[in-house]
């Protein structure tokens, strides 16, 4: 794992604190989506498929910081649509870092260098820019579908590390990823000097455009196996340990989806990111009427079958290694000896 | 996905259709509706929420201006037509590879050609 140190253990500190007393529910991330506009049209995507007055609309720093607030998440991850296209960005940004919140900035770094340039920024502990990467040049520029974006996300990564930022990507694999190819992909990143990466499966949601594409839960599994397998030494994941080892197969979890609880302009988003099965108005309101049973693959809820995605199981693997010794130490040895 | 969509339906609720499946349909559209209400008064807007699960049923829709929520009872919904342009339509992966396909196709060279 690529955490820094003070991140891990204010996650650790927040996890144990909410175990302690007693939370059978609580957050660790929060999905702050402060507008879902967008400057590329990814084939993957469905957020941005909204008329105009929608698209148009975008959430006061105000309310944005209210939700942080009223959610309690130690981290923030700001999707969209893209961030960077949110005219309030730098000020949310200012000041989510002076709430220590752990921001993780998810862009697809097209406009990177460009608000870089412009000072919007200053790198901090607390800032994570988290470029959106689907692989190399070709696999990238396909899936974003658009010619000339990897080679601008690179360029921006470079620029973002030269200027002290922390910077990590976030990969999303289809069905038909070639596990050779993400290989090169990973040390590719790791010669950029990137501080982690984070990959995660493709799901298959019904307003999502190619659901046919997105990986099924078995071949997922090979998929990983094959791309973990006999991991290089110098390859560094932002996420869980026990998270890539469920992607593998050797960890079986249910998914906690109060973990990345998501937050937009129409509201707290039930039951998690990627389902939208309607909106709470306020984040107790959420965890409180939200029939959570509902949800997960013991559910039986044929939309969570194959589902295998970050937002639900990074958070039971957190959960999972801070819940017991034995979670701990399969997350520590995993982590020391770079064997998944 | 298909590239189906539901742009231009405006099912008569009764008819072989529930208020609730239309309710669900619309919710699930990612264009403008057209609400009706009982007292014949139309509404139009984008329906991103509704809730059957409280004593009351309501949906809520934001108007083209953006202005909203707007919140509408189940109770007081005689129509719902589906108005707007479906910006997911035609916008599926395999859209755009048969289209990149296309294009790939239409600047090679065709075999014996000059």
């Amino acid at each position: 794992m690529s955490v820094p140190l003070s991140q891990m253990l204010t996650v650790a500190t927040y996890v144990l604190r909410q175990r302690l007393a007693g939370r059978p529910r609580y957050p660790l991330v929060l999905m702050l989506e402060p507008l879902f506009r967008c400057n590329l049209a990814c084939a993957g995507c469905g957020k941005i498929q909204y008329p105009a007055q929608i698209l148009k609309k975008h959430l006061t720093v105000e309310r944005c910081l209210a939700a942080v607030d009223e959610c309690g998440a130690p981290m923030v991850s700001i999707p969209g649509g893209e961030p960077l296209m949110y005219p309030e960005i730098g000020r949310l940004v200012k000041e989510l870092v002076a709430r220590r919140k752990f921001v993780y900035l998810c862009t697809n770094a097209v406009l990177l260098r460009a608000k870089l340039e412009d000072g919007l920024f200053e790198p901090s502990t607390y800032l994570s820019f988290s470029v959106h990467m689907d692989g190399l040049r070709e696999e990238h520029d396909e899936a974003v579908c658009r010619d000339g974006v990897f080679d601008e996300a690179v360029d921006a990564i470079r620029e973002a590390l030269r200027r002290g930022f922390r910077v990590t990507t976030n990969t999303t694999l289809f069905d038909g990823a070639n596990p050779l190819r993400m290989r090169e992909f990973f040390d590719a990143m790791m010669d950029l000097g990137v501080e982690g990466m984070m990959v995660s499966p493709g799901y298959s949601y019904s307003k999502a455009p190619d659901q046919e594409h997105f990986l099924r839960r078995q071949r997922a599994h090979e998929l990983f196996s094959r791309m973990f397998s006999n991991p290089a030494r110098r390859w560094k994941f932002n996420q869980s340990p026990l998270f890539l080892r469920f992607l593998m197969g050797k960890q079986d979890f249910e998914c906690t989806p109060w973990g990345n609880p998501t937050y937009n302009m129409f509201g707290w988003q039930r039951p998690c990111y990627l389902l939208q099965e309607g909106y709470a108005g306020s984040f107790k309101e959420l965890l409180e009427t939200t029939r959570w049973e509902a949800y997960g693959r013991s559910s039986g809820n044929e939309k969570c079958r194959d589902c295998m995605v970050h937002c639900g199981y990074e958070p039971t693997a957190v959960h999972h290694t801070f819940g017991s010794w034995r979670g701990f130490r399969d997350s520590v040895v995993a982590t020391v000896s770079g064997r998944l | 996905m298909t590239d189906e969509t539901l742009e231009g339906w405006a099912p008569e609720i009764g008819r072989g259709v529930t208020l609730e499946e239309v309710v669900d349909r619309a919710f699930d559209y990612r264009g403008n509706v057209t609400v009706v209400r009982a007292d014949g008064a139309e509404l139009e807007g984008f329906l991103f929420n509704r809730d059957r699960d409280v004593p009351r049923p309501f949906v809520e829709l934001f108007d083209p201006n953006g202005d909203g929520p707007l919140r509408i009872l189940y109770a007081d919904i005689r129509a719902i037509r589906f108005t707007g342009k479906d910006p997911a339509a035609g916008n599926s992966y395999a859209a755009w590879l048969r289209a990149k396909e296309q294009k790939k196709r239409a600047t090679e060279p065709t075999a014996g050609g000059a």
